[in-house]
């Protein structure tokens, strides 16, 4: 790589038919920074993850991560190469305890010997030890997000993309998350590329932002910037709040 | 008394072996939702390969899976990559054509080759019988019922201990989600399916010691398992082995004091009722 960007994407555009979802987009994420997606619901977050993590094939542009094409490629060896992802509306696998669940995640690098190791390690870090026998389908909505964050945690990626993990989690819920993927990010080195709506998270987190409004990029920058754009304002909050 | 307990006898362990059969069956659907009508002809053409091993090679019929389970194995991804890969993310009457062509397909290559005369092999390793109070039990039925009976506890170990298993349950569970933690959606259906098909060597291999076979045969072993995955529902290994019994019993119970020809109406009269009013089973989750 002649850059130090883990991910490129260029000119996406993913349509349903006559709904264009994801409009010619094109954006960067460095090695190693938190980078936030937002924008107001229906923009296209959720559509541009699914496009970059390989489950739909989008109509035009390509992806690169890690400086290769990986456009057409199977969601699995997008995942061997170093890239995961949750759900933002949680896919825990229902019928397996936490402790398997996280255990599937594990074997993307590791023999079976190995992964009971890091599935400890994984399980210690995003504080699941009460849990780990427990069934997924048996769990509350901010367990199952640390289930997830934990199964994409036991793949050892390089990038990990998060849709919604602040979505419906307490206010004392929503700040462990925060100190867990902060010390993601700084002690393990993993880039991490969220899409937001809880803006004290996005604030608190994000080194730059993404603003997606109606499939279009409309802005980034450095939060502070963010929160003054007129036309992020105005996507937000409607055009009356500008006149 | 005696009589009923005779045919309860009987029934319970043919259910076992219903049971194992539908396991596979339980399988493929459970993993790929996929309707595999052939699966009842794949215990057929076993129990022929059985036969022809025992025939012409002299090979005793319950020793016939260790050749036969690989056989089925292979053929079973040969199935999923040739016919069943393609037709996933097409309409569901697609789906139905390609297993019931490949139904018909058996049933007509085992026509062909074996006429349609029934065939069945002149002794077993496992023969004879002995008396338990009134009821007499053949060693053969009882064998094979111990033998599906620890098979179904080992697939059950496979999944749940295994690299393997976890990913066929985690595919099962969520195909994307699965994907995104690096589990080979492909590998693994192909997997479940040969292992669904390879499953029905064992059964075919136990049945041809005290039974003949057929090539009209698979109709019904597909109708019974059909029938014993819609009692059991999803997921239940020990609801497997009830619904297998509930279902070889009444099959028993009807052939003895209705009508041999009866089997199957019983059988289908279960399924129909089940449908109607537990349609996710009576075992299963969710
Ligand atoms: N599988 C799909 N089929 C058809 N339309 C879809 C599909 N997925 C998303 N869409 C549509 O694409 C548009 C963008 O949806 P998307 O889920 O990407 O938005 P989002 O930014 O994630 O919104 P939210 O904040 O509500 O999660 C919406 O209009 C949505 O209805
Ligand atoms: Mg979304």
């Amino acid at each position: 790589m002649q850059n130090n960007f883990i991910l490129q994407v260029e000119n996406i555009t993913k349509k349903f038919g006559n709904l264009v979802a994801v409009n010619n987009v094109s954006l960067n994420v460095v090695q190693g920074e938190i980078v936030g997606l937002i924008g107001p619901n229906g923009a296209g977050k959720t559509t541009l993850f699914n496009v970059i993590s390989g489950l739909f094939p989008p109509e035009r542009g390509r992806v690169i991560f890690k400086g290769k094409d990986v456009t057409r490629v199977v969601p699995h060896v997008i995942c061997k190469m170093g890239m995961s992802r949750t759900f933002q509306v949680t896919r825990a696998f229902a019928s397996m305890s936490v402790e398997d669940a996280i255990r599937v995640g594990a074997y993307n690098r590791h023999t079976n010997k190995e992964t009971l190791e890091i599935v400890n390690e994984v399980i210690q870090f995003c504080d699941l030890g009460k849990l780990r026998r427990r069934k997924c389908a048996d769990l509350g909505l901010a367990a199952l997000r640390r289930v997830e964050l934990a199964r994409a945690l036991a793949t050892e990626p390089d990038l990990l993309l998060l849709d919604e993990a602040g979505a419906g989690l307490n206010p004392s819920e929503l700040g462990n998350l925060m100190d867990i993927l902060k010390e993601v990010n700084r002690e393990k080195g993993i880039t991490l590329f969220v899409v937001e709506h809880v803006m004290q998270m996005v604030m608190g987190l994000c080194q730059r932002i993404f603003v997606l409004d109606a499939g279009e990029l409309i802005a980034t920058g450095a939060p502070e910037e963010i929160s003054q754009n007129p036309r992020v304002i105005e996507a937000y909050l409607g055009k009356r709040a500008i006149r | 008394m005696d009589a009923v307990i005779q045919l309860l006898v009987n029934g319970a362990l043919m259910g076992c072996i219903y049971a194992l059969i539908t396991l596979g069956l339980s399988l493929i659907f459970g993993v790929m939702n996929i309707v595999n009508f052939a699966h009842g002809d794949l215990v057929m053409i076993s129990m022929y390969m059985a036969f022809w091993m025992g025939s012409y090679m002299g090979l005793d019929a319950s020793l016939t899976p260790l050749i036969t389970f690989p056989m089925l194995f292979l053929l079973g991804i040969g199935i999923y990559y040739a016919l069943i890969d393609r037709t996933l993310r097409q309409k569901y009457v697609t789906q139905i054509a390609v297993t019931v062509g490949l139904m018909t397909f058996l049933r007509a290559v085992a026509q062909l080759a074996w006429k349609a005369q029934p065939r069945s092999l002149p002794y077993s390793l496992i023969s004879g019988n002995f008396q338990i109070g009134s009821a007499t039990i053949m060693t053969s039925r009882l064998i094979s019922a111990l033998v599906s009976v620890l098979v179904i506890v080992l697939v059950a170990l496979f999944l749940s201990r295994t690299w393997p298993g976890r990913a066929i349950r985690a595919v099962s569970d969520d195909l994307d989600a699965s994907s995104l933690v690096g589990v080979n959606q492909k590998a693994t259906y192909a997997l479940a399916f040969g292992l669904g098909s390879a499953l029905t060597a064992i059964a075919g291999g136990m049945l041809m010691t005290f039974q003949q076979v057929d090539p009209t045969m698979g109709l019904r072993f597909g109708l019974l398992s059909w029938c014993v995955l819609a009692l059991t529902g999803l997921g239940s290994i020990s609801g497997l082995l009830i619904s297998g019994i509930i279902v070889g019993c009444a099959e028993a119970l009807a052939m003895g004091f209705w009508d041999p020809r009866a089997r199957l109406l019983v059988v289908y009269l279960i399924f129909i009722l089940v449908l109607w009013l537990r349609p996710r089973g009576v075992f299963g989750r969710k």
